[in-house]
Order: structure tokens, then sequence, then C-alpha cells
């Protein structure tokens, strides 16, 4: 049974072997308790935290939090890789509008094209409902960049403001150490000084 | 036990690997195409990127090596739009059809010519840069292509039309699509002498020809991207 549970905790990315070990004597000998809530809590989110219907991120629900909030603005929507991303730009508490998941990007040598990524669902929700705004948040990566091309393709077909979110120094960061790719799109999407 | 010091490579592919490390496949002068593993690199504060050469250190003893350094050696180069996907089909060329640790120093020199045009030229031209970047490749992996003379050793005449026939070569045929011209365009290997918007897509055609026969069934995804475009 301990070799069992070993194996389990070894699919957590960063958990090998020995760091299971330890997890599992931890919660054996100290805290079975905690174990069994932990047991309790793994099985519910697992056999009921599904895919949001609208905006494809992880909910318990038919319509997520956010897709459920009528104070949020229906007119602004922010396209994300993954719901990690939404996380974290909810942490920074400036964004009221509405999200869309991609669950991933285009990257032509994994074989991840535009079927696999499910655009047709985006496209969809584009026709369907009146947006002024969408609002590209891929990563600052070449194939973030190209999903966010392709997206800005699809969206063009419709009457919608097509913005993408801005790269550069981050804050708290010394120019003298930051890429020079960085510098040059900070330098490329400078802004007036108010 | 192998050892590379800060040698020239471009970055072709990245995957996520365990929990904070990338799976990073790169062209380098010296050993080809080699997969290595960058420890830690996806939460470094610098990111790795490609499209710009950079310098890398790495050793181990098995396939998988791991990448030890690396540093940025080239100027920033913004791709966005078109010119990304153009960018990005060729890597997938290069990840497709190159086999691991099988140097070719004339690629790395034509990939490198190649980034370095690719963001400095229209739209047209960029394409023409494409079809000569694919006929260098497959001339690379030994599928050369004999562009001074057809399939009867009668050297191209520019006035006239051709056909391609797979392993051969050329043929005169007056109702053949590809003229003599580009024939010659393609022989000479210079972005500026380009064909024109016909023979462009005869020659794109031509290209494909050739590489579908060495892709096999799986066929290419960033080229479904690119004619799928809206």
């Amino acid at each position: 049974m301990i070799k069992s549970l070993n194996q389990a905790f070894c699919i957590l990315p960063g958990v090998g072997s020995k760091t299971a070990q330890r997890f599992i004597y931890y919660l054996l000998e100290h805290n079975r308790e905690g174990g069994l809530a932990l047991a309790k809590a793994l099985t519910g989110a697992m056999e009921q935290v599904k895919h949001c219907g609208i905006c494809r991120t992880l909910s318990e629900a038919t319509a997520c939090e956010i897709c459920d909030n009528d104070k949020r603005d229906d007119s602004q929507l922010c396209i994300v890789e993954t719901p990690a991303d939404i996380h974290a730009i909810e942490q920074s508490g400036i964004y009221k509008g509405k999200y869309f998941v991609l669950g991933g990007y285009l990257s032509p040598i994994d074989g991840i094209g535009v079927a696999e990524l499910g655009l047709d669902e985006l496209n969809k929700m584009l026709s369907k409902q009146k947006i002024a705004e969408i609002i590209l948040a891929t990563n600052a990566t070449a194939e973030g960049e190209v999903t966010a091309h392709y997206i800005s393709n699809i969206a063009k077909q419709f009457d919608v403001q097509i913005t993408r979110i801005a790269h550069g120094i981050p804050i708290g960061g010394e120019l003298e150490y930051a890429d020079i790719n960085t510098i040059a799109h900070a330098l490329s999407g400078r802004k007036n000084y108010d | 036990m192998i050892r590379a010091e800060l040698i020239p490579a471009f970055l072709i592919h990245r995957r996520a690997f365990k929990n904070n490390s990338l799976l990073l496949d790169f062209l380098t002068k010296a050993h080809g195409k080699i997969c290595l593993v960058g420890k830690g690199i996806r939460s470094s504060k610098t990111n790795i990127q490609m499209f710009q050469q950079l310098n890398i250190s790495f050793s181990g003893r098995t396939n998988l090596k791991t990448l030890t350094h690396w540093e940025v050696n080239d100027q920033p180069r913004n791709m966005t739009g078109e010119t990304l996907i153009l960018a990005m089909y060729v890597n997938e060329l290069i990840a497709r059809l190159l086999s691991e640790q099988d140097p070719h120093p004339k690629l790395f020199n034509i990939y490198q010519q190649f980034v370095n045009k690719i963001v400095a030229i229209d739209k047209q031209t960029s394409y023409w840069l494409l079809r000569l970047f694919e006929h260098n490749l497959l001339a690379e992996l030994g599928y050369a292509l004999d562009c001074s003379q057809d399939i009867k050793q009668h050297n191209i005449d520019t006035n006239s039309h051709y056909e391609y026939q797979h392993q051969l070569g050329f043929v005169r045929n007056p109702a053949g699509k590809i003229s003599g011209k580009l024939i010659g365009q393609l022989l000479l290997g210079s972005v500026d002498n380009m064909p024109d918007l016909e023979q462009l897509r005869n020659c794109r055609d031509l290209n494909r020809q050739r590489l579908n026969h060495l892709l096999g069934d799986k066929p290419l995804k960033s080229r479904e991207l690119f004619f799928s475009k809206q």
C-alpha cells in the first residue's frame, strides 16, 4: 500500500520517490487527519471540477464564478493560454472583464494546430456575443505570438478592437540585467509620460 | 563524456520538461541538431528565445545532454505575424528532416542568413527567400536538384518551359509550368533576383512535391496554420 502511494505521489511535478517517501511518513506518523482530509478534497475535486462551459477554465459549476458574475464587464474578453494565467491576472486585481482559456498554444512541431486548440469555439463565441475588445494575453514566446496572430485574424472578421498585453521591463527590475529583446520591446512600446 | 563550450547555435524548439525545465532543440554548427535539457530554465529571469544566435555550452554522457550555459550573441529581432509563421515553418522543417547530431555547418549559415533577411524584406520577397531556403535545405540533406541541366544533359534554356520528374530532374516540355528562367533563378540563389508571382507559386508547388516525399504521411502543421489563415 505504501509502495502504491509512493507511485501516486510521484505523478506530481517535481516530486520524486524520495520526496514522496517523506510525504508518506509525515502523513502516516504525524498527521493522519490531514491525510484523510487531503484524500477527500482530492477525490472531490477530481470528480467534480470540470471545464467552464463558457470560458473553459476549471470550474465546479457549468459556468465559472467569473462568467457567472454580472458585475464583470461582458464587452472585454481576455484570451489566455491556461487557467493558471487567469489566476495570475486576477491577482493583479486590475482586470474586470471576462476570459477565454485556450488550453495551450499553437505549436506546429508538437502537432498542436488550429483544430487541437479548439479555436472554433472562440469563433462561435465571437459571432454570438457582442464583444468590444479582445485582449490577447498569450505568453511572450514565439508560439504565444503566433497564437495571438492567428486569433487576431479570426477576430478581424468581427467588429472588435484587438489589443495585445504590453511586454517590457519588469517592475523592480534593473535595465542592466534585462535581456535585449525585452529592452527592444520596451523601447518600441514606450508611452507618453504624464 | 561530450563537452562543448560556447558554440554558435539557434533554438529551434522548446517544450516543457518536468517541473521547471525545458527540452530544447538547437541547430548548431558543429553538432547539427541537438536536444538538450535546460534545467530550471523555465523560471529563470532571462528567457531563451528562438530566431537569435546564441552561444551555448553543454555536457553529458547520454544522448540527452545538459545545457550548462548560454548567452545571446545577436541583435534583437522582432518577428511578428506572417514572418513569424514562415520562420516557425522553417523550424518545423529542420525539426522534422534533420537527424540528431548530424553536423551540417553550411545549413547553419543558410539558417542564419534566413533569419537575418526575413525581418528586413517585404511579403513577396519573403516567400522567395523561403523557397530558396527549402531548395538549399534539400541540397544539404543530399537531395540536390540539378538546375544547370535537364535530364538529357542539355543546358537549361531560360526561354523554354520544363516539368519536374521526381528524383530525376527537369524535362523540357512546352506545356510544362516551370519556366527555364525560374530554374536559372534557383541556380543563382539570389534573394534580389526574384521570379514573378506565377512562377513563385510554381516554385512553391515544386518544393512541396520534393519535400512531401521526405515528410511522408504526416503533414506540416505550420503549413496548415499558414494556409488556413482567415
